[in-house]
This record gives structure tokens, C-alpha cells and sequence, in this order.
């Protein structure tokens, strides 16, 4: 490994930190296409700025472009309160707006001005290394490390020293309000962050990694816990994997660093998608099937509950009673007998004292409302799921 | 070139008259399905769907070689497709939210596509020039095969629209009622969320994936302003469309280095502009009048309510007062007394006012609620 690819990765991994902090907190706020928004926007901060200084790396772009970014989250919030449009439209209108204008400014400059828009969408992290900070006369390594890594200490700082604020107003921003901490300072607050850690990222990353590097960390780490500390550091390991692996990927194939990350963390989420457990798809649909089968169960538990006659708890009744199809009603039966909740004799099916249980318990919650109890009950009287 | 020049051009050149024709037709549909996509709440939808089908036409040229914007079309729309159901699929069946799930497959799919992009470029094949055009747009390699497509879509999703129109209104209104009337709302919803994954499709050329969304919205933004109605609203979003398209392009082509894309969006956003402050039953402007005006009247009710409980005090309603006994109260002013004149409430001479019967009756019966005022 040469020592620019070290800091290629060093790079992507710190601004991989960045991201998946603010992010984490846009995600449980369902806020997360105000990044969206927001990376879009910058761009005309970013060309005023270069206007005014003629210098790409001058730190007045990344205020221009911080300010621009909150300058959308205010107009969105604007456009929001007249109750004209819904907020995810007030969105919709603002960027592409703000975009347009800066693409219009490049294109009316497009004679003195470098600012390439593909290097805006996309940035190019393989260039980041040969941008070195000269302090005096020697050279302390490259720029973009060093903007990424203020800002990461910025982020990191306010996350330590606001943490239980941010919590609370994050979950209840009632109870938040009503302990003395303002919800409003706290969210323009983490706009604010999430506006100059896009700023600081999309040098490097480009615009679309930022969205990428902010919300799917997050999601991520999202559908395996429910703990805000978990959540947190798992969505920074998810983030600098992805960017490490995902640089590695790109030296193989000779491709975009930013589109290969984003098509890595693409590949994590999808397996955490499908396979994570409780949350995945395949758990959640599993647990649907065997929700099905059991609620089917109690259904035919109570049938027999309320007949003694042997012709409605024939075996072949079934069928034709309670409208089941085959299959179903052999594995519903098959549970039950699992269970011992039925006895079958002579293709008559009677309930075990286990099963009258079970029923009448069954019953008590249902009448009361509490149906959210049976739950538990089937850990107690289940030896075997459905 | 000025717009004089302009508009000759647009009846003798060939390359003008199609560009402009595409703009107008593609914002005439996007204004059209983008109402429905507006009042679902699916506004950002068209962001997303737009970033995700980038891959659909790195894929398609990867497959076939060559630029071909038919099969770009269909690489498009089968990735925004993918893209679309992964959304609803991440909102169904985790705990994401709508926000997280468009988000995620907007970046995802949008970098995925990238890296085919960069990949293709890399490629020893001379063909791959012109593909970044899909990013922002290029209405200057709209061919007249390609308006000829749009029009066919066009008029394909207005036949749909109007053989369901009644289905998608109830759709749009009340999903659940719809649900027990035995419409099949899965279908019905379908339906129309891939009319609108083709009108994103189809603007992807012209005015590029990161700008569409603005493509879909903006219309349907604005004539939601001017009409409760449905049907009225999807006519005007459409006529909105199609101007802002036949506009920017104006716009863009009587200048130099004005790409058509960013135009178009900025004059739909005027036109958005100004439909938030100027139309009457919604607009900014408007609001405020009412409300100031609503505030005058409360005053006025106030000042009026006060004569009146003097007045009553007194055996003879009529019986004149100093006007200085009002001072004390904040709601008068020579103004407020002279409307009140006006109105026939109160006769003023010198410095006393008094109560006619009309203002008497008014004043008493202010605030029953089953006597409409008809004192507007």
C-alpha cells in the first residue's frame, strides 16, 4: 500500500464517521431527505463562494456552502408552515431550485471558472492526496483530511456533550420541551452540523456518497437494534467498512471510489435487509406464516371449546366447517396434537385439560382487550411454534 | 438571438421546433401524473425513481454497445421499477420509515450507477460519449422519433387516466373505502405509481436525473393553489407543464450557455412562486388580507360590543354618549368609529356618538352563532 492510498482510505473512513453520526439522528427522525436536500443545495453556496475568492479550497466556500444549506432546511421549513404543500413536496421544490441556480451560474462562467459539476455530484477521492496543506514549509498531509477531521472532532465533541439532549428531544420532543430544552435549537442545531459535514464530505465524496454515507449506515444498523448507543457505533462500523472494502473494490475494477463504496454499502444493506433477525425480510415474513398458523389454531381450539357433539369435531368437519383448505388444516392440526392441546380418537378430535387451558386464557384476553398478551402466553403453553 | 428571432425560429427550424414540441409535451405529462403523485404524498418518489434509473441505462448500453435511447428507456424504467417496489417493500415490511427508504434507494442506486458509468467510460469503446448527458439533461439531442414517443405515452396514460379516473380519484381520497367498495387497490395503485415511474423516465434525457423531481412537482404544486377539484387541478398542472416547458426553452435558446434543464425548472418554480402568493383562495397574499381583515372586524365587534353595554343601561338606546367615555378602551379609533357610521351602527354628532336600532340589534345579537351576519 503507498502512502496515498492510505490516505485515500484514512480519508473516506473519517468522513464515513461524520456522516453516520448526524445521519443516525436524521434517520430516527425521519428527516433523513433533508441530506438529500441539503448536499443538493450547497452548490450554489459553493460557486458564490468561488466567485467571491477564486480559490477552491478557501474555507469561505465551505461556510458559503454551509449557510446555503441551512438557507434550504429554513425555506423548506417556510414553505412547510403556510400549509400550502406538504413538507415532503416543500422539499421536492426547494432543491432542484437551488441547484438549477448553480448550475446556471457555472454555465453563465463556464470560461473562468473550474468547477466541473460532474467532480460537484460525484467528487473524486482518488485526487484528495495530491491537495496537501504546506504549513510553514512543511507538509502536514492532505487538505481534505484535514477539513474532514475538524469537523469530524466538531461532531464528535457536540455528540458527547449533548448526547442526552439530542436523545430525549430526539424520541419525545414533548418531554423535551417540557424539561427546558429547546427541540428548535437542538434541530437547527443538527441541521447545522449535518449542513457543514456535507460540505466537508462532498469535497472529497461528492454529493450523492454523502446521502449514501449518512442514511444507509444508519438504516442499517437501524434494523438490527433498537439501543441509540448501539445503533450509533454500529452504523460508524458499517460506514468505515464500507469504505474501506469499497475503495479496495474500486482499485480492482478500475472504477469511481464514491459509486463503488455506495454500491458496497448498497450490498450491506441489502443482506441486513433480507436476513437480519426480527427485522429482515425473510424473519418478518416467517414470523407472519407462523403468526397465521397459530392464530388459525385458537380459532380451532375455540370451535372446539363450544362443541360436544362428535359430528362437529369430526376430523373431515373441518374442512368443510371452518372453510380450511387441506393442507392447512393438517398443519394446524399437526401443531395442536404437537402441542397436546387435542387428542384424536377414531378421527374424533377432543381438547386436552392443557388445551381447555389454553382457550379459555385465550378467551380472557381477547374479551379484555389484551390481545397483545397472547404473545406471551404462547411461550408458556407452546412446545412447539407454528 | 432575441426572443423575436426566437419565435420565428420555432416555425422554420427543424432541431428548435422539436425541442420545443418535446419540452412542451414532457411537461404537459409530468404536470399530469405528477398531480397524483403531489396529493399521495409520493412528491420525493420522483427523486428517487429518477437517481435510480441510472443504472437501468448504464446496463442497457452495457448489454447492447450502443446509444439507443429506446432500450435506454427500457433499462430505465425497469431499474426505476426495482427501485420503486424495494421502497414500498423497505416501508411494508421494516420499521424504516418513508424518508429513510426513498433516500437509501436514491444514493444507493444512484452510486451503483455511477460506478457503471465510470466503468463504461473506461471501456475501449468510442461509443459510450454523450451518456452523461442523462445526468443533467440534454434537450438538444431530443430527435423527433423521441417526441413522437412522448406523445404516444402521453396519450396512452390520458386514455388509462381517464378509463380509471374514477377509481384513482376515490384511490387518491380514500384508500380504505375504495378498499370495501372491491376495487383492487393493489392494481390501481400500481397502475398509476409506474405512469409516473414512465413520465420520470421519459423526461431523463431532457431535463437530467437530479432536476426531474422539480419536473413532476412543480406543476402539480402550483395548480393545486388554484383549485380544490381534481380534474381541474391535473388539466392546469399539465398547462403549467407544458409552458414552463415551451418557456425555458425560449429562455435558454435566446441565450448563450444556458442549458435547457435548470431553465425550465426556475420558470416552473416562478410559476410555483406565483401561485403560492397570488391565488385567492390559498395564496399568501390573499391570506393576509383576510386575516387583517377578519382583525379589523374583531375591533370593530369589540368597539361596538362596548357601546352596547352602555347603551342597554339606558332606557332609550338612542340616548346619545361622549365619545371620550370610549378612551379608556383600546379597540377605538376615529377610523373604527367612522366604519361604524358607515355601517349604520352609530350616528356621530360633534363629540357624541349614538346608537341607532340597527347597531342596537347588531351588537345584541353579535355573537349568536344561528344569525348570519350579512354585514360583509
Amino acid at each position: 500500500m503507498s502512502s496515498a492510498q492510505i490516505e485515500i482510505q484514512l480519508i473516506a473512513s473519517l468522513v464515513a464517521i461524520a456522516c453516520a453520526i448526524p445521519g443516525t439522528f436524521l434517520v430516527l427522525r425521519k428527516m433523513a431527505l433533508i441530506t438529500d436536500a441539503i448536499s443538493h443545495s450547497i452548490l450554489p453556496g459553493i460557486v458564490i463562494g468561488f466567485f467571491i475568492t477564486h480559490d477552491l479550497s478557501s474555507p469561505l466556500l465551505i461556510i458559503m456552502a454551509a449557510a446555503s444549506g441551512v438557507l434550504t432546511v429554513v425555506l423548506v421549513e417556510f414553505i412547510q408552515k403556510t400549509g400550502l404543500v406538504k413538507e415532503d413536496t416543500a422539499i421536492g421544490l426547494v432543491f432542484p431550485a437551488l441547484f438549477s441556480i448553480g448550475i446556471i451560474l457555472i454555465a453563465q462562467n463556464a470560461n473562468d471558472i473550474h468547477l466541473d459539476i460532474d467532480a460537484v455530484l460525484l467528487g473524486e477521492l482518488a485526487f484528495a492526496p495530491f491537495d496537501r496543506l504546506i504549513l510553514g514549509r512543511t507538509d502536514v498531509g492532505p487538505k481534505s483530511l484535514w477539513i474532514i477531521g475538524t469537523i469530524l472532532l466538531i461532531t464528535l465533541g457536540l455528540l458527547f456533550t449533548f448526547f442526552k439532549e439530542l436523545k430525549v428531544s430526539t424520541f419525545d420532543a414533548g418531554l423535551a420541551s417540557a424539561l427546558g430544552l429547546s427541540p428548535v435549537v437542538m434541530h437547527y442545531g443538527l441541521m447545522t452540523v449535518s449542513s457543514i459535514t456535507t460540505v466537508g464530505a462532498f469535497d472529497a465524496v461528492g454529493a450523492i456518497l454523502v446521502i449514501a454515507l449518512m442514511i444507509a449506515p444508519a438504516a442499517t444498523a437501524y434494523l438490527l437494534t433498537n439501543d441509540l448507543k448501539k445503533m450509533l457505533v454500529l452504523a460508524v462500523l458499517f460506514g468505515v467498512g464500507s469504505a474501506i472494502s469499497g475503495y479496495w473494490f474500486a482499485h480492482a475494477l478500475d472504477t469511481s471510489i464514491s459509486g463503488s463504496m455506495t454500491t458496497v454499502l448498497g450490498l450491506v444493506f441489502l443482506l441486513v435487509y433480507l436476513f437480519a433477525p426480527n427485522k429482515g425480510l425473510f424473519s418478518v415474513l416467517y414470523r407472519q406464516k407462523q403468526q397465521r398458523i397459530e392464530v388459525s389454531l385458537l380459532t380451532f381450539l375455540l370451535h372446539l371449546g363450544n362443541h360436544q357433539e362428535e359430528k362437529e369435531r369430526h376430523v373431515k368437519h373441518l374442512n368443510e366447517h371452518i372453510n380450511w383448505q387441506k393442507v392447512r388444516s393438517k398443519s394446524v392440526l399437526d401443531l395442536a396434537l404437537k402441542n397436546n392441546m387435542i387428542t384424536i380418537d377414531h378421527n374424533i378430535v377432543s381438547l386436552t385439560k392443557k388445551g381447555k387451558n389454553f382457550t379459555t386464557e385465550a378467551i380472557d384476553y381477547i374479551v379484555t382487550n389484551k390481545n397483545s398478551e397472547i404473545e406471551h402466553m404462547k411461550d408458556r403453553f407452546f412446545l412447539f411454534r407454528g | 438571438m432575441n426572443l423575436q428571432e426566437y419565435i420565428e425560429l420555432v416555425f422554420t427550424d427543424y432541431t428548435l421546433r422539436t425541442i420545443t414540441l418535446g419540452t412542451a409535451v414532457l411537461g404537459a405529462i409530468c404536470g399530469m401524473l405528477g398531480s397524483f403523485a403531489v396529493l399521495r404524498k409520493q412528491s420525493l418518489l420522483g427523486d428517487a425513481i429518477s437517481h435510480a434509473a441510472l443504472p437501468g441505462i448504464a446496463i442497457a448500453f452495457l448489454i447492447i454497445g450502443t446509444k439507443n435511447s429506446a432500450a435506454f428507456l427500457l433499462g430505465a424504467l425497469i431499474s426505476g421499477l426495482i427501485g420503486t417496489f424495494w421502497i414500498r417493500g423497505i416501508i411494508k415490511k421494516t420499521h424504516l420509515k418513508s424518508d429513510t427508504a426513498l433516500g437509501l434507494i436514491l444514493s444507493l442506486f444512484f452510486g451503483f450507477g455511477m460506478l457503471l458509468l465510470t466503468y463504461i467510460q473506461k471501456m475501449p469503446n468510442a461509443n459510450q460519449a454523450g451518456l452523461e448527458s442523462y445526468l443533467f439533461g440534454q434537450a438538444a439531442t431530443l430527435l423527433e422519433s423521441d417526441v413522437w414517443l412522448m406523445v404516444l405515452v402521453t396519450g396512452i396514460s390520458l386514455v388509462i387516466l381517464l378509463l380509471f379516473w374514477k377509481e384513482l380519484k376515490l384511490l387518491l381520497f380514500d384508500a380504505d373505502y375504495t378498499k370495501t367498495l372491491g376495487f383492487n387497490i393493489k392494481f390501481l395503485d400500481i397502475l398509476i405509481t409506474t405512469f409516473i415511474v414512465i413520465a420520470i423516465v421519459l423526461g431523463l434525457q431532457t431535463v437530467g436525473v437530479v432536476l426531474m423531481s422539480a419536473m413532476l412537482l412543480a406543476p402539480a404544486a402550483a395548480a393545486r393553489q388554484w383549485t380544490n377539484s381534481l380534474g381541474i387541478m391535473v388539466i392546469l398542472a399539465a398547462i403549467f407543464g407544458a409552458l414552463s416547458g415551451v418557456v425555458g426553452t425560449a429562455i435558454s435558446a435566446s441565450h448563450n450557455n444556458l442549458s435547457t434543464g435548470p431553465v425550465i425548472v426556475l420558470v416552473a418554480g416562478v410559476f410555483v412562486l406565483f401561485s403560492f402568493i397570488f391565488s385567492p383562495g390559498r395564496g399568501l397574499l390573499f391570506r393576509e388580507i383576510r386575516f387583517r381583515k377578519n382583525r379589523s372586524d374583531l375591533q370593530l365587534h369589540k368597539t361596538l360590543s362596548f357601546m352596547y353595554n352602555i347603551a342597554k343601561t339606558h332606557e332609550d338606546t338612542a340616548h346619545p354618549h361622549a365619545i371620550k367615555i370610549l378612551n379608556n378602551f383600546q379597540g377605538f379609533t376615529r377610523k373604527s368609529l367612522q366604519k361604524l357610521e358607515d355601517k349604520d351602527y352609530i350616528k356621530i354628532r360633534g363629540t357624541m356618538w349614538s346608537m341607532t336600532d340597527s347597531g342596537y340589534h347588531t351588537a345584541a345579537n353579535l355573537y349568536d352563532q344561528l344569525i348570519k351576519e350579512e354585514d360583509e
